[in-house]
């Protein structure tokens, strides 16, 4: 392992814990703002996740082992999938991290031991969260995975660090399909990350929660690793999304400089990518439940063209 | 910014986009927004149109794109939707034959049947793998995409608005595949068939199912050779 | 030297068989325990002799027997062999050691000596079948496979479910022989011996080569458990005893494997339609498979449809393999297979661990459904710790090896794009999404088995009172559970071992990361938050406690996709309703249903067994018991036979 990928390990995740809160807040406060509120501090998550690792954590008297282990595996699973795209520099992958598919299934081990969290405290609300997270990902799954091999396709590669350098060294975008796969990845991005019009984060309403349903349960420590870990998800889909569609500004050499640069482009760029988060999140119902699969049959359909095109024509 | 490669991709987009209204038209239930798909899709047409008129130079896609502009952006969705606020119906929720969901995926195999079917009619031809081919392909999986609606939905509107949409794929099969002078003919005629059946049904109600409609024109002796059967 | 060592092998199993057989009027403990030891001890040699034959690559020839010229019983062992027997012997010795404990808590008095010598004849069977070196012989052990493997299936002989499940086995795994059989015929009408050797084809016997196929193809994929040919598998697994399950499911299911990638490989030169027509059925396995396993509340059936999955996603890969090898796309062909062999090897690890952990769960609470368990993971810490390495591992989690032989079949999906013709890409793009489905629905359905097993509370008397099992019954799974973690983090080592040069990711690399990240988090939370913690009460709206009733069923679990797939189902929901008033708002009573059709057996199975029951009818009138009619058929077929010679010769 050479020393540029250990400093890339560091900065890429010193980056994406650091940074990660800030864009849950902003959406929070697109929302705010477009309800007519002042909403809270675009801090606020800070201040949350410094509070709660300063309370007692609660567990159920019928919590087994996987309450102890479920946090931190889930956060460790995070953490490692965050090496797995590059925020602000993208250097040489090594030992196959970048690996797209690999990326993929380390969100669905975060996914396994969160479902499993859910359910072992016997509440109800953890299990329906768990059941309904676990039958959500499962229908988007054929759609991840076909807008991901639509990407491989146009990139030629199957990892995301060879992904975004030929994004940057092709400077302009590589085909206009990418705009359409942008649309497909931000519906990825609006599904995996629990929001409006799958899930709603911001109620406890047993009808319309997901996420918050399996996690209620969660205290303390606890509940921050989880939150942290929903931030740093976002934040890693949000990154794929700009890194590929609008790479200018990633650094690809290891200067200070630039890499300074690239993190204050990121950051406008995420801001950005927040505000129409927000946006389309307000302009949105929750659907009911039984017509999620509808809308995701509409994505996997808009995916499987995009692919037949690029095929066929 | 004449770069063929770049109209090519631009055109791809497009007909992505053509495809996707299609898709909305087969499985939404909202009328109000299924009027503003069908417009959208014929801007898209427009837009098709234009693109090739940028990169070919004919003029006569250059009046393709107004004909079509001026009359299916705007005279016909005015039309159905000044209708609609009459008639005050929102949404046809009844399907028959087909599921929202079957019919997406039977739009995808119909497309294959078409690419294998034209590809083997084309066999030879240069045409054959090129972006026209496609467009080909794409037209007429359009036109059999509004044919699955006017057969697996209920109310008038939305037959109409199905038959609108096939007509917008033979619009766009005739841009891509066979010679133009003709097809502005046809479309012609098409049009005034369309605006003949959009009227009669305008007059006497677009609100009802085909049967009530009968009825309908049973009343205002409209429809004479049933009432003489026994 | 090695020769020794394979007759040794054969020696203990042979033994293993006959000692308890020969011992079957006591019911002696020790006699069970010598015959497990020989078969525990026999299997560790046989993986060691298969790692012997696989790490030089050398090959093993063993003439045996040969009754008639041209017929006879040879052995035969190459790498692909010995990587099956490889397979064969680590399962079989961990479940020997898992019998040793299972078997004395079982009911049944001096039949457990009979169990005890099947396995060992059965484990013996299977080893012989991949070690055959003609199809004669094949064929022979195949059969004797299926025979030892219907008795092991009985042994709850007396319950009426294991009676309805061993005819079916029965009938299932002869119409598998039967199709082989037909196989194996029109193989030797081609080339006149029985030798694996390459068939060359000539458009004249072009039909015939294909024919052959065919037959093999459906004759191992009944064996399989292919889907539509399943039905066995869903009965046959829950009603025989664990440690058998564990067997069939994780062994048995491979041979057939075994057969299908040795006739391809060897025997013919496969079109493009052959690749298609395996990768269609291998998909479409996996996608019901793990659908069916989803609604499955038997923890045994859900292991079932599991299993039908998994060879559905081998399958899938032996198709790919056929697929990018006549399209010439050699790299592509070989991470194809590897991604069937590695498949076939880890499933078989990671099923019979899910087996036998299943097996110790029904033992401590009697029973098979999952609704009557829950809260396990208290009781039954080891168990349940054991049970989770194998619901990660079929789950395709990284770094375990499910996920290593996914992420090959993804890797060969993903670069299907270099197939040239764009209707194979398409269809290649479709697999590609229905795989993914797959592994996202079977991630699904563990989260499942596992929470309504060892989470939440206990939801029956047993569950309470349930105890963890003895420490052979832990040992045996716990080998399997190690294996299945280090052949998955130390997957790409591995494949550079076996002189495979694939791009694929360290996986080592990303476990060291994985440890290195959690213990970090511990770290950080170590010295930055709170350590108080407390005891206290789930969230229940209020109320002071909660009770089982409330928590999360298996049923309420898998709702959503059963409503989602009720078309998959079948599912047909009724009520009626009863009003108390005439404007229908008081609601009196009333009664509704929810029904699974169970498709394949409604639909498929009994037509043919109705036809099957009409056409017996038939040839039954002929079978009057009356002599003269039995002299009338004598005299027809004299006179059939005189002038078939004299007139049409």
């Amino acid at each position: 392992m050479s020393a540029d990928f250990v400093l890339y390990c560091i900065l890429n995740t010193a980056v994406v814990v650091l940074i990660s809160p800030l864009f849950v807040s902003l959406v929070k406060k697109v929302k705010a703002w477009t309800q007519g509120r002042q909403g809270p501090s675009v801090f606020q998550t800070y201040y949350t996740l410094a509070k709660l690792l300063r309370k007692e954590t609660i567990y159920s008297p019928h919590a087994s082992w996987v309450s102890r282990v479920a946090p931190v595996a889930c956060m460790a699973a995070i953490l490692t999938a965050s090496l797995f795209v590059p925020l602000v520099w993208v250097t040489e992958p090594y030992g196959g991290i970048g690996n797209i598919i690999l990326f993929l299934y380390l969100l669905v081990v975060a996914r396994f031991f969160m479902a499993l969290l859910g359910l072992d405290a016997g509440s109800a609300f953890g299990g329906m969260g768990s059941s309904r997270e676990m039958s959500v990902s499962a229908v988007i799954e054929p759609t991840t995975i076909v807008v991901f091999a639509a990407l491989a396709f146009v990139f030629k590669t199957l990892n995301i660090f060879d992904m975004m350098a030929a994004a940057v060294s092709a400077g302009t975008l590589k085909t206009p399909i990418l705009i359409l796969l942008a649309i497909s990845l931000f519906i990825i991005l609006i599904v995996e990350t629990s929001r409006i019009p799958v899930d709603n984060p911001e109620t406890h309403l047993e009808l319309t929660m997901i996420h918050e349903g399996m996690i209620l349960e969660q205290s303390g420590k606890n509940l921050a690793l989880m939150e942290l870990s929903a931030a740093i998800k976002q934040t890693l889909l949000m990154a794929l999304l700009i890194n590929l569609i609008v790479p200018w500004g990633i650094a690809t050499t290891l200067s200070a400089a630039a890499i300074l640069a690239a993190l204050v482009i990121f950051l406008v760029k995420g801001c950005v990518l927040s505000l129409v988060i927000g946006t389309f999140e307000s302009s949105m119902a929750k659907m009911r439940f039984f017509r999620l699969p509808g809308l995701f049959m509409m994505a996997f359909f808009f995916s499987t063209l995009i692919v037949i095109i690029e095929v066929f024509a | 910014m004449t770069d063929p490669a770049f109209f090519d991709g631009v055109i791809k987009i497009l007909f992505v986009c053509v495809l996707i209204t299609a898709a909305y038209i087969i499985t939404t239930k909202n009328l109000i927004s299924l009027v503003r798909v069908y417009s959208l899709q014929s801007l898209v047409l427009v837009a098709i149109a234009t693109a090739l008129f940028w990169r070919e130079g004919a003029a006569v896609l250059a009046g393709i794109a107004v004909v079509t502009l001026v009359t299916k952006v705007i005279v016909i969705p005015y039309f159905i939707a000044a209708v609609q606020e009459k008639i005050r119906i929102k949404r046809d929720i009844e399907f028959h034959y087909l599921s929202p969901t079957s019919s997406l995926f039977i739009s995808i195999a119909l497309m294959l049947v078409i690419y294998i079917a034209l590809s083997n009619v084309l066999a030879g031809t240069p045409a054959k793998g090129s972006l026209f081919f496609f467009g080909a392909v794409i037209g007429l999986s359009l036109v059999l995409m509004g044919m699955m609606v006017t057969f697996s939905r209920k109310k008038a509107i939305t037959k109409v608005l199905g038959y609108l949409s096939m007509e917008n794929g033979v619009l766009l099969f005739g841009l891509f595949a066979t010679e133009l002078p003709f097809i502005i003919e046809f479309l012609i005629v098409i049009d005034l068939i369309i605006l003949v059946i959009l009227t009669t049904i305008l007059t006497i109600g677009i609100d009802s199912t085909l049967e009530e409609y009968h009825n309908r024109l049973h009343r205002f002796y409209l429809w004479e050779e049933q009432e003489e059967a026994p | 030297m090695i020769e020794l060592l394979f007759f040794l092998i054969l020696a203990l199993f042979t033994l293993g068989t006959v000692v308890p057989l020969a011992g079957a009027k006591g019911d002696r403990r020790s006699i069970r325990v010598f015959s497990l030891a020989c078969t525990g001890a026999a299997s560790a040699l046989l993986a060691a002799f298969a790692l012997l034959v696989i790490i030089p690559g050398t090959t093993f020839a063993l003439p045996l027997w040969q009754p008639f010229p041209g017929i006879s019983l040879d052995l035969y062992v190459d790498r692909l062999g010995a990587f099956f027997l490889l397979l064969i012997g680590t399962v079989a010795a961990c479940t020997a050691v898992y019998s040793s404990g299972y078997t004395e808590h079982m009911e049944g008095g001096n039949r457990r000596n009979i169990l005890c010598g099947g396995t060992a004849l059965f484990v013996l069977a299977m080893t012989l079948v991949v070690a055959s070196h003609n199809t004669f012989s094949f064929l022979f052990f195949w059969e004797l496979m299926a025979a030892v493997s219907f008795i092991l299936v009985m042994y709850e002989y007396r319950d009426p479910g294991t009676t309805k499940a061993g005819i079916y086995y029965f009938v299932m795994t002869q119409l598998s022989t039967l199709f082989v059989m037909l196989g194996v015929i029109a193989l030797f009408v081609l080339t006149g011996s029985f030798a694996m050797a390459p068939l060359a084809i000539t458009p004249a016997s072009a039909p015939l080569a294909t024919a052959a196929f065919l037959a093999l193809f459906f004759g191992f994929a009944i064996k399989a458990g292919i889907i539509p040919f399943h039905k066995w598998l869903f009965f046959a697994h829950p009603a025989s005893p664990s440690p058998v399950s564990a067997l069939m499911s994780g062994v048995m299911l491979k041979v057939a494997v075994y057969g299908l990638l040795r006739f391809i490989l060897d025997v013919f030169s496969p079109d493009l339609w052959w690749g298609v027509l395996i990768l269609v059925f291998g998909i479409a396995s996996a996608v019901l498979g793990v659908i069916y396993a989803f609604k499955d509340h038997d923890i045994k059936g859900l292991l079932a449809y599991s299993s039908i999955e998994n060879v559905g996603i081998i399958f899938t890969g032996i198709g790919l393999f056929v697929i990018f090898s006549c399209e010439g796309l050699t790299l592509l062909a070989t991470i194809s297979l590897l991604a069937a062999l590695f498949h076939s090897l880890n499933h078989a690890l990671f099923k019979s661990l899910l087996f036998l952990t299943a097996g110790s769960v029904v033992h401590a609470t009697g029973t098979r459904d999952i609704e009557k368990m829950g809260g396990l993971a208290k009781n039954m810490p080891y168990t349940s710790v054991l049970f989770f390495t194998g619901a990660i591992a079929i789950a395709a989690l990284p770094p375990l090896n499910g996920f290593a032989s996914e992420l090959l079949l993804y890797i060969a999906f993903f670069h299907s794009v270099t197939v040239v013709d764009p209707l194979l890409k398409v269809l290649l793009f479709i697999c590609l999404a229905l795989f993914a489905l797959t592994s996202a629905l079977s991630a699904a359905c563990f989260v499942k088995a596992f929470s309504s097993v060892f989470l939440a509370q206990p939801r029956s008397d047993a569950a309470t009172g349930a105890h963890e099992v003895s420490r052979s019954m832990l040992a045996g799974p716990a080998v399997l559970a190690a294996a299945c973690v280090l052949l998955g983090v130390f997957a790409c080592q591995i494949f550079i071992a076996a002189g495979y040069v694939i791009p694929f990711p360290d996986l080592l690399l990303v476990s060291i990361l994985l440890l290195f990240m959690a213990g970090l988090t511990y770290l950080v939370l170590y010295f930055t938050a709170s350590r108080e913690a407390r005891i206290s009460e789930t969230w229940g709206c209020g109320t002071k406690s909660q009770s089982a009733i409330t928590e999360y069923t298996g049923h309420g679990f898998s709702e959503p996709i059963v409503t989602i797939f009720a078309s998959v189902y079948r599912t047909k929901k009724s009520s009626t309703k009863t009003y108390s008033d005439k404007y229908n708002c008081l609601f009196g009573g009333g009664t509704a249903e929810i029904r699974l059709v169970a498709f394949f057996e409604e639909y498929i199975y009994r037509p043919i067994g109705t036809a099957a029951m009409k056409g017996a009818t038939i040839v039954a009138r002929m079978q009057n018991g009356c002599l003269d009619t039995y002299l009338l058929y004598v005299f027809i077929a004299v006179i059939g036979v005189i002038v078939f010679l004299g007139v049409m010769a």
